[in-house]
């Protein structure tokens, strides 16, 4: 009671000072302890570190602590996190590394082409072009690029296989292999020891090559290429009397009229012609634009690219050349061109547009013959050049060369018969598969039967390594030491950027080892050193170098390639009377012609087993993971196939069955199939791909090595699946028929048309239109992309690019055949006109970054969204996969992952630990059910801006450059700024042949199309 | 069968007593349920197993082993999602709409068309998270504060459509259990089960039939029935949005609202009709659900269809109308090019057999309007399928054009999600009356006070 009185007398007098506010009634009773607690704002023990094992038993916090622990706990236990080991710095950094940081070593690729190799901590990841390199300078085919991907191929041989008793292969050391075959060559005796190898570029090797014929006498060394230009060269020869069929100068040449040669695509150096072709192709300079006309047997990339092409069977192609050179008047013999036009009903006009093209550019127009094509054909051809003035054409400045020839036929036949005999002692098949390779009919594969010791040098297996006795694991090109000698004038260099990966050797260390006679001779280095005292002995002197050798050799290595002073090139004069008394053959029209080509990608069957190139579409027909026998709908008619049904063809008894494919503008009664597929043995991946058709090839020439008069064509029983990236329409329905044009994707004029209106394309163009969102304004860089489609040659590098910088993954045959191919950029091919004479059109399509891009507003989680410098941006990790702006996009350039493809695809094949060495660590690999799709290659965006920030300056557009970009050999896609008024990319933007796809949907993209220009004549034949 | 058109016929036939109409609708939940029961629950729980075997293994190995594929990025998870929606139309219009309209016929059936909505709209809420590539990661539709500063889209009508169907069915589950209240007491007081009386009781949440139950309970139906009528033609707007907002030609159409609305209502009641054609005769309901009904509803469909037939001229017309080659070439493609068969089964089973219903002794005849309900159905499934596809599979690049094919497993979920619709309208005939007790006892002979004394 008194208490309380004495609280109220206090507060009353309180009151009287100021509002007195308690928190507790400690407080209001001045509590000293509350009062100095009260001066603390956290309570005792808050703000100490935290311990939980210093926590109360039952505190919350020891409990939240505990949970969490455990869930963590729990989390990790059952995760599939794998260990990876512990992460060991360096403990003396190699000088060169910097992690984050890539190093790009110059080297040589197996076609001889100069590479820079991307490694990234060690491990190679991207092959780009060499600059300096005088052939493909900075650019390099989609095999070259691609073939990082046999580097991490689980299917590689690991350690040397001996064959035992009951025909298994086991695994043994290098030291057994090699003294057992250091036993078996030294006693030879007399009989021969055949060392079988494809063309040999390299002069280190031909050395080992020469050493080893000087140790083991009985040896002999046999090349072949399945594709070559052997019958050019003996042409030529016959002609000039000099051994190598020139160079062409493309870039100089007005008049294009090639043969059934698809210079543009496996004929020759492609990437050099295509470089040279487009030069001629530049809408900034019409002047030099060229004209090519394609006379052909079937479409290829050359044919597409032509602004006139002529269907005509090949053999029948001499009859015309002949009818050509007897009409300009240097006639040879009876042939009258008119009636080789009315016999294969030719277009009268167009021919009479190129004699007159011919006539009024001497100098400055050549005919170009296919190297498949008869001997015969060449001679007429080189013999029409001269007369034309096309010799000013050929090229002095350089010239191929062979360090080995070739083996001919008989060569072959005497060591088959040799073998046959019993007097061969041993086989080395060095890096070649010839089994696969040879015509059936030569009988290798039953002769290696008859030699005891069969020894297969191979990367990966092959139809000739499991004949053999032993296979020897070699080491792939990117492991390797070598030197290259293509072309007069230079010398390439070949090094390794990674460590032989599994328990392999380079193939000359191999023979250098056995040639010394004693397995120990072997070292790591033991190639290496032979190279350098090679260079060091026979090929620095030549060189007249101020520097040492030692310095030099570093330089060499550094650039890739060293110059060298060759002898200038005389190509002779021509032998005049060589067409005297040739009167082409009769060709029989009634029998079917089979043209055996190599295959755009997978070339003679080496990279079958490669996932990248075989599920590159085909440029012309974009058939992926297959090859077919393409012919014209007529031809089919006469078979009585539809698309996809399957023929026999015999040629003499060789027989193959094999699906058809009917291909608009193919000639009349021409099948032509496509070497390098149907491997019996080649990997989880190339193993059953496709049909082989080496199995036509004869050891006797039909019409030519490559060309064969069928004995019969029929249809069999059967269908088969062959899988397009792009679907076929009719070309007879009319609402179908030249839809890309009429719907304004195809923008196409005449040079003409051009000179006469420059605004010709923007004529018709419609009102502006609006839009209902307010427009973003960019102010910094803008990114952005112009194609010209007149330097597009649809060959198709660009993709591999893409998928090699941006680990795009390889989904397999079934997946395409739904339509779930990965590709970020594809080759839309459009035909035009009739199937029979159809115009091609080619459109790189990618993601074009809409300005105001609808699939932007439908992501219901904002996963794809748009950055301040103009990019549509994919946010992968929020992506949920509703597919709703892949319904949208009018492009439909977004990619699902329907599946994890590296799981789905041959039982996880990608998924191997070797395989992910492969990956661009910049990129993220997409999992299971994200959208994907072109990123403008963000991750160089961002390094270039890294960079520029790092040197304190602002990023310009000319500091990035796209992986397809880079890659495209013609120079076709600019990328940079647009807000760069002096930009090359504004430049194109501006220009009057630009125009955007689907203007109509208001989507604004910031990819330029340059529309193509035809060079035809103005009156159109 | 002369039927004077202009007396309106008892909603109630066989003039059964109130107390004979209690017995009726609760005598299956107070028997045990018999061998057709089973072999019922057999059939559409297989259906049902399918299906879960069929999702099971789309969750394991990803949307691939379904059709879909570039340029279809929607096949029959969206084809089904919207079909099923659309069955879930009927329901809410029946018990909301009519009842605002004061259809005394609709007595009979709402109970039954609303507890179909709901199990469709079940159904049909499955498909948008199945079809997503990462089903698990489907929280992210929703928009919910997290640290990240991540948000929804709300321009995406994907989003629209997480509100619209969630709301729907949230609105259609609360009418369809206020619904229930009176019900539950009725079976309360009949029942003897101890179990029984507990759940009766908990879901009969205290009701005493006295005159301010009833009075709330009327307000608070009224309420919800003028709540829930909007979302009938707002709900299936917003799905016909998914296609109609986006710039696909074929798509981008602004007949869609009304067309889908039309359509949904359409396929419902042909659901209706077909379900409760069996469930009237097993339940021996023929006097609460009488030959009337069917005769009313197949007006509807009839109506609805030829509504839809005019939508489909329509779209003819505007393609040709608008100039625009890209949907000329769409709607063309659809009735001419590679899916011209759908699109034929579309028309017949839409616009050429609901004809048929002009003639009185068809729309009163069971197996005729059994045969067309069903085709009605097939019909609007194949509407959806080519609206979707048709629409997708050749846009306005050439070069990326495709063909859908479905898998074994786009058909096992379909087929699936048809079970799991079953198993839950046959588990609702042996748990829930099937019938309005109270509003049927409410308009039958005699329930009401008239001035002409009894019925009518």
């Amino acid at each position: 009671m008194n208490n309380r009185k004495k609280e109220k007398a206090e507060l009353s007098e309180n009151n009287n000072l100021q509002p007195h506010y308690w928190r507790s009634l400690a407080e209001l009773h001045n509590d000293p302890n509350f009062k100095e607690a009260s001066r603390h704002e956290f309570l005792e023990g808050v703000t100490n570190d935290f311990h939980p094992s210093q926590l109360p038993s039952f505190s919350r916090r020891k409990f939240l602590a505990l949970l969490g622990a455990s869930a963590a706990l729990a989390a990790a236990g059952c995760s599939d996190y794998h260990d990876k080991g512990e992460i060991v710095p360096y403990t003396s950094k190699p000088e060169e590394i910097l992690p984050g940081k890539a190093n790009y070593y110059a080297s040589s690729a197996r076609d001889g082409s100069g590479i820079l190799i991307k490694t990234r901590e060690g491990r190679p990841i991207k092959v780009d072009g060499n600059s300096d390199h005088p052939v493909n300078r900075g650019k390099v085919s989609a095999q070259v690029q691609a073939d990082i991907l046999n580097l991490y191929d689980s299917s590689r041989i690991k350690n040397p296989l001996k064959r035992r008793a009951g025909n298994a292969f086991t695994e043994t050391s290098w030291k057994d292999v090699d003294n057992e075959i250091i036993k078996e060559l030294s006693n030879a005796g007399g009989k021969e020891i055949a060392i079988i190898t494809k063309r040999i570029i390299s002069p280190a090797t031909k050395k080992v090559l020469d050493g080893f014929a000087q140790k083991y006498p009985g040896s002999k060394v046999y090349s072949y290429e399945l594709f070559s230009n052997v019958i050019r060269n003996k042409a030529w020869q016959k002609c000039y009397s000099s051994s190598q069929y020139p160079l062409i100068k493309w870039d100089e040449a007005k008049i294009i009229i090639s043969l059934d040669a698809d210079f543009l695509g496996t004929d020759g150096d492609r990437i050099e012609n295509s470089r040279l072709f487009a030069i001629g192709r530049d809408v900034k300079n019409l002047n030099k634009f060229n004209r090519l006309y394609t006379i052909e047997g079937n479409m290829s990339i050359t044919g597409m690219n032509s602004d006139y092409r002529i269907r005509l069977r090949p053999d029948a192609q001499l009859e015309l050349i002949m009818g050509i050179i007897n009409e300009l008047g240097y006639g040879a013999n009876s042939v009258k061109l008119n009636d080789v036009i009315r016999k294969y009903s030719l277009p009268g006009k167009t021919i009479s547009l190129l004699l007159d093209d011919v006539r009024k550019n001497k100098g400055k127009a050549i005919f170009y013959a296919g190297r498949t094509l008869p001997e015969s054909i060449h001679i007429a051809v080189n013999y029409l050049n001269e007369k034309i003035g096309a010799v000013y054409l050929y090229r002095t400045d350089a010239a191929n060369v062979e360090l080995i020839p070739l083996s001919d036929d008989s060569d072959w036949q005497q060591l088959i018969d040799k073998m046959n005999n019993s007097r061969v002692a041993a086989t080395i098949h060095f890096d070649s598969n010839p089994v696969y390779h040879l015509p059936k009919d030569l009988g290798y594969e039953n002769a290696l039967l008859k030699v005891s010791t069969v020894i297969s040098l191979t990367e990966t297996e092959n139809e000739s390594s499991v004949k053999a006795n032993y296979t020897l694991p070699i080491n792939h090109p990117f492991e390797a030491w070598g030197d290259v000698k293509i072309r007069t004038g230079f010398y390439s260099l070949q090094q390794p950027v990674i460590a032989p990966i599994f328990n392999t050797r380079q193939k000359e260390a191999v023979l250098l080892t056995w040639l010394s006679g004693n397995p120990d001779s072997y070292n790591d280095s033991l190639y290496h050193q032979y190279l350098r005292n090679h260079w060091q002995n026979e090929i620095y002197p030549t060189i007249s170098s101020v520097l040492d050798f030692k310095q030099f050799w570093y330089g060499a290595l550094h650039d890739g390639i060293v110059l060298s002073k060759d002898k200038p090139i005389q190509h002779g004069s021509i032998n005049s009377d060589i067409l005297k008394s040739k009167q082409p053959e009769e060709t029989s029209t009634d029998r079917f012609i089979i043209s055996l080509r190599e295959s755009y990608n997978v070339g003679d069957g080496q990279f079958a087993g490669n996932g990248w190139l075989q599920e590159l579409p085909h440029p012309v027909s974009k058939i992926t993971w297959d090859n077919y026998a393409a012919l014209s709908a007529v031809s089919a008619e006469r078979i009585g196939v539809k698309n996809d049904d399957l023929i026999e063809i015999n040629i003499d008894g060789r027989k193959l069955e094999l699906p058809i494919f009917i291909q608009p503008g193919a000639a009349d009664d021409t099948i032509t199939i496509e070497l390098g597929f149907g491997r019996k043995s080649a990997g989880v991946v190339g193993t059953e791909v496709g049909f082989n058709a080496n199995v036509l090839l004869s050891k006797n020439d039909g019409i030519s090595k490559w060309i064969y008069s069928a004995s019969s064509v029929q249809k069999v029983k059967g269908r088969y699946n062959l899988v397009t990236a792009q679907e076929h329409h009719a070309f007879d329905n009319e609402l179908l028929k030249d839809i890309a044009q009429n719907r304004g994707i195809i923008r196409e004029g005449t040079v003409e048309q051009y000179k006469k209106n420059p605004r010709f394309l923007h004529e018709k163009e419609k009102h502006e239109l609006h839009s209902f969102y307010t427009t973003f304004e960019y102010t910094g860089v803008k990114w952005g992309m112009a194609i010209d489609l007149n330097k597009c040659l649809g060959c198709g590098d660009c993709i591999i690019a893409c998928g090699s910088e941006n680990n795009i993954p390889v989904v397999g045959k079934d997946q395409v055949a739904k339509g779930r191919e990965m590709h970020w950029l594809r080759i839309d091919r459009y035909y035009s006109g009739s199937p029979e004479e159809p115009v091609v059109s080619n459109q790189p399509m990618l993601c074009q970054h809409c300005d105001q891009a609808p699939c932007e507003n439908v992501c219901p989680v904002t996963a794809t969204t748009h950055s301040p410098d103009g990019l549509n941006q994919m946010v992968y990790n929020r992506c949920v996969g509703t597919r709703y702006c892949s319904n949208n996009c009018p492009y439909k350039v977004r990619r699902f992952n329907f599946f994890n493809f590296r799981d789905h695809f041959k039982s996880g094949y990608q998924e191997d630990s070797l395989f992910s060495l492969i990956y661009n660590p910049e990129v993220t690999v997409r999992s299971r059910g994200v959208m994907e799709k072109c990123t403008f290659c963000i991750q160089r965006i961002a390094e270039a801006r890294q960079e520029a920030i790092n040197e304190n300056r602002s990023l310009k557009g000319s500091d990035v450059k796209t992986a397809c970009q880079d890659a495209c050999p013609t120079n076709a896609i600019v990328f940079g700024d647009m807000n760069d008024k002096e930009s090359e990319l504004t430049k194109f933007r501006n220009h009057e042949l630009g125009y955007y796809l689907l203007e109509e949907t208001n989507s604004r993209p910031n990819v330029t199309y340059i529309a193509k220009l035809r060079n035809t004549h103005p009156e159109k034949a | 069968m002369k039927i004077d058109y202009k007396i309106e016929p008892p909603v109630v036939e066989g003039r059964l007593s109130l107390s004979q109409i209690e017995e009726l609708v609760a005598k299956p939940l107070e028997t045990r349920p018999d061998k057709k029961f089973f072999i019922a629950i057999g059939i559409s729980g297989t259906a049902l197993l399918i299906g879960i075997i069929c999702v099971a293994i789309t969750l394991h190995y990803g949307i691939g082993m379904w059709g879909n594929n570039q340029p279809v990025g929607w096949g029959f998870g969206i084809v089904n999602f919207v079909f099923w929606v659309g069955i879930g139309h009927a329901g809410t219009l029946i018990s909301a709409i009519l009842f605002l309209l004061r259809q005394k016929w609709r007595t009979g059936i709402a109970r039954f068309a609303e507890a179909m909505t709901i199990f469709a709209v079940i159904c049909a809420g499955l498909f948008p998270i199945l079809h997503t590539g990462r089903p698990w990661l489907g929280g992210y539709l929703f928009p919910y504060p997290n640290q990240h500063g991540l948000w929804i889209n709300f321009t995406s009508p994907l989003i629209w459509d997480v509100f619209a169907v969630s709301t729907y069915f949230t609105v259609s589950l609360v009418f369809w259990y206020i619904g229930l209240i009176p019900d539950f007491a009725s079976l309360r007081e009949r029942t003897a089960s101890k179990v029984k009386k507990i759940i009766y009781s908990i879901f009969s949440l205290g009701w005493r039939h006295s005159n301010r139950n009833w009075l709330h309970y009327e307000k608070a139906y009224l309420l919800l029935a003028g709540f829930a009528t909007p979302l009938v033609l707002s709900v299936h707007t917003i799905v016909s949005f998914d296609f109609a907002v986006s710039i696909m030609p074929g798509w981008h159409t602004t007949i869609f609202p009304p067309y889908f609305v039309a359509g949904a209502i359409f396929s419902g009641f042909a659901m209706v009709v077909t379900v409760l054609i069996f469930v009237r005769k097993i339940f021996n309901l023929e006097h609460i659900i009488t030959l009337n009904h069917f005769d009313k509803m197949n007006k509807v469909i009839m109506a609805t269809g030829m509504m839809v037939g005019y939508a489909y001229a329509m779209e003819f017309f505007i393609a040709w109308y608008s100039g625009n080659p890209f949907e000329q070439f769409v709607i063309i493609n659809r009735a001419f090019g590679p899916y011209a068969w759908a699109y034929w089964i579309m028309v017949t089973c839409n616009v050429v057999f609901p004809q048929l219903f002009w003639i009185k002794k068809f729309r009163r005849s069971i197996p005729v309007m059994l045969a067309i309900a069903i085709l009605v159905n097939v019909g609007m499934w194949f509407e959806r399928f080519v609206i979707t596809v048709t629409s997708l599979h050749r846009d306005y690049l050439p070069s990326s054009w495709g063909y859908f094919t479905p898998t074994l497993y786009d058909i096992g979920i379909l087929v699936g999600s048809f079970g799991l619709f079953f198993t839950l309208v046959i588990l609702f005939t042996k748990t829930l009356p099937v019938v309005s007790i109270s509003e049927v006892k409410a308009v039958a002979g005699g329930a009401q006070p008239s001035h002409h004394g009894g019925n009518h």
